[in-house]
């Protein structure tokens, strides 16, 4: 077992590198003293015990192992991210029946089991619900289909 | 009596048609969440916070309660007769619930879980109205440095009441503190890690986090698995016999003391409750080999204990502002979107809410018995719905409750990527929870140690020379020697290892 490939030495090193994220971007914020705490004061601190804690984590798990990683299953969350950015980006564009299409589809891709009648039928079945839920209902301000309702 | 008072008062706002709409409308959801295995009350309140934006700040507690309660109702429902927990906490409910139900016991088994659910619920509701207002009245003696103290037992105790590594989930604790801090700095208005991005500016909004970290991360962690179903037990009758009435008595009231008593410490809850529970059940009863094969005891004290815990865990939040586990740092998340700041003022400055919201805690209570044992039928029915049906439209439902929190999708690319970050949490086993209960404590955290130190012109000793802080702040560090000595670390790894 490759002893750098365990939970707990790459948490120990996702701290630490958050820690360096914030203690490099909170270098410019005043400090100021510890009466009159400046912006600074309190991140800067925070950034150090986290950077330590990684550190101490990192350490711990080099020197006892650990239980290793599970090799990761990239398309589930691979395309339900793709399928949110997507959803993101149609939204405002297309409006809400493309971008609700185009999660579904995407986001029924990432399980075991695709079938395209299924997830057509799920799509329309959706699309109804939304459309009275959020735009009937709820009067939410935003575009079935943009330009046309 | 001013109780009583207090109470017609929150029964006046409770039975209001809104009021009972929403809290029916949660107890359904909350069962049926319950029911479905896969999908938890953390995630379910965590993507539903957009939609209480929409609602007064009444209706939407009392809803998110419903969940929290109804989930615990309805994870029973599956557990005894799927062999299905839907919950995490009524995992042990499956060790002879499903027994009983192998062994044609299943309508007994609902009935007595449901009834000593009620029972508990009962009880936990009456201990949040004896306690609620002996600790807002302490609460409001607290200081600056008493208060950071106190948030720092609250978080520190959480992280040892709750499983896994603990340097680890102290390390989540700080990264969820830092995060809290993105945004202007309210008392000298600089930009703390906004990268310009004008949204950033409020800080990251806490609904976006929540649905990422918990909802986002859950779905894509269910899809992995493979989730299959398999048949459900028909149920006959619903009355117990004498001979388990009987035996369930004694049990329910143990299950209801041991909970009421874990959920209000922090970190406790209904999952530890109902673990603890059964341990002890099993200890006292005659017959332990009979446990696991269907013994009454075994659903009996379990089920109450992790609802009179799920009850009593608002006790901490409503008084002190202090979340003891994520449901309740998503409650907190909730009233500060209704721009409500949690803690002992809530009590005093908006007594309708908080008694109204106790109030309602009880009736729902009752309407979960109503909704539960007659329409069993109906919710195992759902239970056949296929995940892959399932997944899109909870996603959906996130990707639109995002957008609509303030017609943007910048809160939609955010789901995203704190979808992505909850993923790496769960495959590097840290837990969310702290996280979450630094993020919501973070910011107050920071007033309250700025303050103090500016009341004690920058003399750290403060913490100290204040006997509230200073206990506190001795406990804390009690907690944390203790989880460093060889015999209690291995204890505890062994009650979880159990849970597991």
């Amino acid at each position: 077992m490759n002893r750098f490939l365990t939970k707990d030495f790459l948490s120990g090193v996702m701290f630490v590198a958050f820690g360096a994220v914030t203690l490099y971007f909170g270098q410019n914020l005043a400090i100021g003293t510890a009466v009159r705490m400046g912006p600074g004061y309190v991140p800067r601190m925070l950034s150090m015990i986290l950077l330590g804690l990684g550190l101490v984590i990192c350490v711990l798990a080099l020197v006892n192992g650990g239980e290793a990683v599970e090799k990761p299953k990239w398309k589930p969350i691979t395309l339900v991210t793709i399928g949110i950015v997507c959803f993101g980006l149609l939204l405002e564009r297309a409006g809400l029946l493309p971008a609700l299409a185009v999660l579904i589809l995407i986001s029924s891709l990432a399980g075991e089991e695709f079938k395209l009648l299924e997830v057509i039928g799920n799509i329309v079945v959706l699309s109804i619900l939304c459309v009275l839920v959020f735009k009937v209902g709820l009067g939410m301000n935003i575009a079935v289909l943009e330009g046309v309702w | 009596m001013e109780l009583l008072h207090n109470l017609a008062l929150g029964l006046g706002v409770a039975i209001s048609l809104q009021n009972l709409t929403y809290a029916l409308l949660g107890c359904m959801v909350g069962t049926l969440i319950g029911v479905l295995p896969g999908i938890g009350p953390v995630a379910t309140i965590a993507m539903l916070l957009p939609i209480t934006f929409h609602l007064p700040p009444t209706a939407s507690l009392i809803m998110l309660a419903g969940i929290y309660y109804g989930a615990q109702y309805g994870g029973s429902t599956t557990s005894i007769l799927v062999n299905l927990p839907g919950e995490a906490s009524s995992v042990v409910t499956c060790l002879d619930g499903y027994q009983m139900a192998r062994n044609g016991r299943a309508g007994a088994a609902l009935s007595i879980s449901a009834v000593g659910s009620f029972f508990a619920g009962t009880v936990g509701t009456i201990l949040i109205v004896l306690f609620a207002q002996p600790l807002t009245l302490m609460a409001q003696k607290f200081g600056p440095a008493d208060y950071c103290s106190l948030m720092a037992l609250g978080l520190i105790a959480a992280i040892v009441l709750a499983s896994g590594s603990v340097t680890k989930a102290i390390a989540m604790v700080f990264l969820g503190l830092l995060f809290g801090l993105v945004g202007t700095d309210v008392n000298t208005g600089a930009q703390r890690y906004t990268f310009d991005i004008p949204e950033l500016s409020d800080g990251i909004d806490f609904a976006p986090i929540a649905m990422g970290l918990f909802g986002i991360a859950e779905i894509v962690v269910n899809l992995e698995r493979h989730l299959t179903r398999t048949g459900a037990i028909k149920v006959t009758s619903l009355w117990p016999t004498r001979e388990e009435i009987r035996r369930a008595i004694p049990a329910v009231l143990r299950g209801t003391m041991l909970g009421s008593i874990l959920g209000v410490l922090p970190g406790g809850g209904p999952t530890l409750g109902a673990f603890s529970a059964y341990t002890l059940e099993k200890k006292l009863s005659k017959t332990p080999k009979m446990f696991g094969k269907g013994a009454v005891e075994g659903v009996a004290s379990p089920e109450a204990a992790n609802n009179a815990a799920a009850q009593t865990s608002f006790i901490p939040m409503l008084t002190l502002g202090i979340p003891s586990n994520a449901v309740m740092a998503l409650m907190v998340g909730a009233m500060i979107i209704q721009g409500i700041q949690p803690g002992p003022e809530v009590m005093t400055k908006k007594p309708d809410l908080f008694w109204g919201m106790i109030v309602s805690m009880w009736i729902g209570n009752a309407m979960l018995v109503i909704i539960n044992l007659p329409m069993i039928g109906m919710w195992v029915k759902l239970l056949t719905v296929p995940y892959r049906f399932l997944a899109p439209a909870i996603l959906l439902f996130c990707c639109i409750g995002a957008y609509s929190l303030q017609n943007s999708t910048f809160h939609v690319m955010q789901v995203g990527i704190f979808g992505v970050l909850g993923y790496i949490f769960v495959r590097l086993g840290c837990e969310g929870a702290p996280f979450l209960l630094g993020l919501v404590l973070g910011p107050q955290m920071e007033e309250y140690f700025r303050r103090a130190m500016l009341l004690s012109r920058g003399d750290p000793m403060i913490f100290l020379e204040r006997p509230i802080s200073l206990g506190l702040l001795i406990a804390t560090a009690a907690l944390l020697v203790l989880m460093a000595l060889p015999s209690v670390k291995k204890a505890r790894e062994e009650a979880f290892q159990e849970e597991g």
